[in-house]
């Protein structure tokens, strides 16, 4: 049962070339257990090529795989739960058949898959449509069958491509609702993504690749952190941020917005000049400290990669 | 291959033949094949035998005695039988040409029956006139060696073996007809996976061997059901009508036909599901199974020829060895008397070989191709295995 702590699902130094492109190139990251971990880079980056290749459905030129600190074989990937970004089903199977032959295929036994089918089913506000076919149901519906089909053997790992692509905002707060149940069971989460925002919410962590290699790691308050830091100030009648013209050294106006200057900072220590600066200038209607926005991290992490090529 | 990889493969193939058994097409064609042979087996008997008592000409001798020798011919045979006594031969001879006699005993000489049978074959005349043939030489006279059994004559010269051409025919039809059609029912299978995308869902637990081979064993599963019912049909309605079907040669070639059948099911259905994973369209599916079929088609238009026509040519003899046509002119040329059942074994040996290399081939194209989507693949580019999968 998952809530075994330290299932941590590790890649290390994978390597997968398609000819004269080089999908994966040397990536290395870890997924810690109990937490929803986000995977993050544009398009072609590799994503999809990782999630395949721990799947064992894309085999590697070279680097390891291990979960909870043993390679992953046929046998452990039974324990593991999979959401591909094409999703798929039989069209003309009925609902439960399909998510219990998914079960099935994990090792559970026929009772087991049908308890546990119907259950997840059921959680997902499916239990009426049990007996329909796939192809008769909405696509939201159909989204709900293929995450039901990848949580009926209730996996030690969930690895969902772009899972959140294609629902609705009620279909994204339940998919959270359930990533965030099954994290908090213990269960190692790993999604990919192009809704940062999104992850930012939802996630504790995530990784950055481009590529095929790893661009950025770690947890999201600590990227949203790093960098340099900014300033967010706005002083009374100053719709133009005219005040921002004597601004100390080590600090630059980033942007003006409404009112509101961004400033970035060398060192944090010179917060205290810029807010004298801005006390010179007239009443300090706000003044705080930036988080970054992911999205922010993501470009700023994309244009390092570039630069570094 | 391990209990874990069968247990896996196994659900796989579950989940096939369920599904096909659940289909209403699956159960109209099994029906329909189901009448068919009923209706080949038992219209012919019904018309051709009636229940009537087989009429027996005796000339010569000692009336009494050979009329008992044809009535114990009756018992042993389990049929009924009545002498009727000539006293000249030419107005038996002149009965049994128009029919009205089925056989006739010349005492010390000979038993006359309207046709010899082909070789290898036999039918209740001949089977009568045979066991009169035995019983008349047989123990009745106290000599110390037992005389040879009486010839059996026919007045007119055996014909060509008709009904295990017929039987034949019958049998090639058959095994054309579930070859490829299970063979595109195992293509469409492999496309609506690849199209439907959920091979990758599966791809995840499962590996593209355990696929493949679920799914050729669950759609053979319910392929040989549907022939075990056209087989048991035909065994119950020939014992049922007493059709001469099950006594003659004919038997031997459902039997060849039944085994090539299996042999090239086995054959062709990896080569069927690898064409299917070439594509990504049920539209393209004619496209990549017309040349996988090809050799089946090509020996099954030749196979009518050879049927009623005379001696086979070369050339289809050598079909018969080459595996991809083996299985139809192998049968057909059994089936018409030219291969004997040694030549039938080591065509069938090449088969099998065959068998396990198309196997591995097709195995290894399926593998490079099936998560391939867009574009067809090419043959040569998924045995190099140059994949962007």
């Amino acid at each position: 049962m998952p809530g075994s702590v330290g299932a941590v699902l590790e890649l290390d130094d994978l390597h997968r070339r398609y000819g004269e492109v080089a999908a994966l190139d040397g990536l290395t990251f870890t997924v810690p257990a109990g937490k929803v971990f986000g995977f993050l880079g544009p398009n072609g980056a590799g994503k999809t090529t990782a999630m395949r290749a721990v799947l064992g459905v894309t085999a590697l030129d070279s680097g390891s795989i291990r979960f909870a600190g043993r390679p992953v074989d046929p046998v452990a990937r039974r324990r593991f739960g999979y959401m591909p970004e094409e999703r798929g089903l039989y069209p003309g199977m009925k609902v439960l058949d399909q998510v219990e032959y998914f079960g099935r295929l994990h090792s559970m036994d026929a009772a087991a898959a049908e308890r546990s089918g119907r259950a997840i089913l059921e959680r997902l506000g499916l239990a009426d449509r049990v007996e329909s076919k796939v192809e008769e149901l909405s696509l939201g519906n159909q989204q709900r069958v293929q995450l039901a089909a990848a949580l009926v053997h209730d996996p030690e790992l969930l690895v969902l491509d772009e899972p959140f692509s294609g629902l609705d905002p009620v279909g994204i707060d339940e998919l959270s609702a359930v990533l965030g149940e099954r994290a908090r069971d213990g269960v190692t989460v790993l999604f990919s993504s192009h809704q940062l925002d999104l992850v930012e919410h939802l996630c504790e962590e995530v990784a950055i690749i481009d590529h095929g290699y790893l661009v950025a790691h770690g947890s999201v308050d600590d990227l949203a952190r790093g960098g340099r830091p900014h300033l967010a100030v706005r002083v009374a009648g100053d719709r133009e941020g005219r005040w921002a013209s004597t601004l100390p050294p080590g600090a630059r106006v980033k942007s003006i917005d409404g009112g509101t200057v961004a400033v970035a900072l060398d060192d944090a220590a010179c917060a205290d000049a810029v807010l004298d600066a801005a006390r010179a200038g007239g009443m300090v209607e706000h003044f705080a400290f930036e988080r970054r926005r992911l999205s922010e991290v993501f470009r700023e992490s994309m244009g390092r990669a570039g630069a570094e090529r | 291959m391990s209990r874990g990889w069968w247990a896996l493969t196994l659900l796989v193939a579950r989940r096939e033949w369920r599904e096909r058994l659940a289909a209403r097409s699956y159960r109209i064609s099994t029906a329909i094949l189901v009448v068919a042979v009923g209706a080949a087996v038992v219209i012919p008997a019904v018309i051709g035998a009636g229940n009537s008592a087989s009429k027996v000409g005796v000339v010569g001798g000692d009336p009494a005695a050979l009329a008992g020798t044809v009535r114990q011919a009756g018992a042993v045979l389990h049929a009924k039988v009545s002498p009727i006594v000539f006293a000249d031969l030419g107005a038996a001879r002149a009965k049994l040409r128009n029919g009205d006699l089925d056989a006739v005993y010349v005492a010390g000489r000979e038993v006359l029956i309207e046709q010899q049978p082909a070789k290898g074959d036999s039918n209740a005349r001949s089977q009568l006139a045979g066991a009169i043939a035995q019983l008349a030489a047989g123990p009745s006279r106290a000599t110390t060696a037992p005389a040879p059994a009486l010839a059996v004559h026919g007045l007119k010269p055996p014909p060509t073996p008709l009904s295990t051409r017929i039987a034949g025919l019958a049998v090639v039809v058959l095994i054309y007809l579930l070859v490829f059609i299970y063979g595109q029912r195992i293509t469409s299978g492999v496309v609506e996976e690849k199209s439907s995308r959920v091979v990758e869902v599966l791809l995840g637990s499962v590996r593209p061997s355990q696929l493949l081979t679920g799914k050729v064993l669950g759609m053979g599963v319910t392929a040989f059901l549907q022939v075990a019912a056209v087989l048991a049909t035909f065994l119950v309605a020939a014992a049922a009508t007493g059709s001469e079907l099950l006594h003659g040669a004919a038997v031997g070639v459902v039997l060849v036909g039944a085994m090539w059948l299996v042999l090239g099911y086995a054959l062709y259905c990896t080569a069927f599901a690898a064409a299917g994973a070439l594509i990504t369209r049920e539209s393209d599916a004619s496209n990549v199974t017309f040349p996988v079929a090809l050799p089946l088609l090509l020996s099954y238009v030749l196979s009518f020829g050879v049927i009623f026509g005379g001696s086979p040519p070369t050339f289809f003899k050598v079909l018969a060895y080459i595996p991809p046509t083996a299985p139809i002119a192998s049968t057909t040329l059994y089936a018409i008397g030219a291969a004997s059942i040694g030549d039938v074994l080591v065509s069938a040996a090449l088969c099998l070989l065959a068998t396990g290399l198309t196997a591995r081939v097709a195995a290894r194209i399926y593998e490079r191709s099936i998560l391939r989507t867009g574009a067809r693949v090419r043959v040569r580019e998924a045995l190099r295995g140059d994949t962007s999968a």
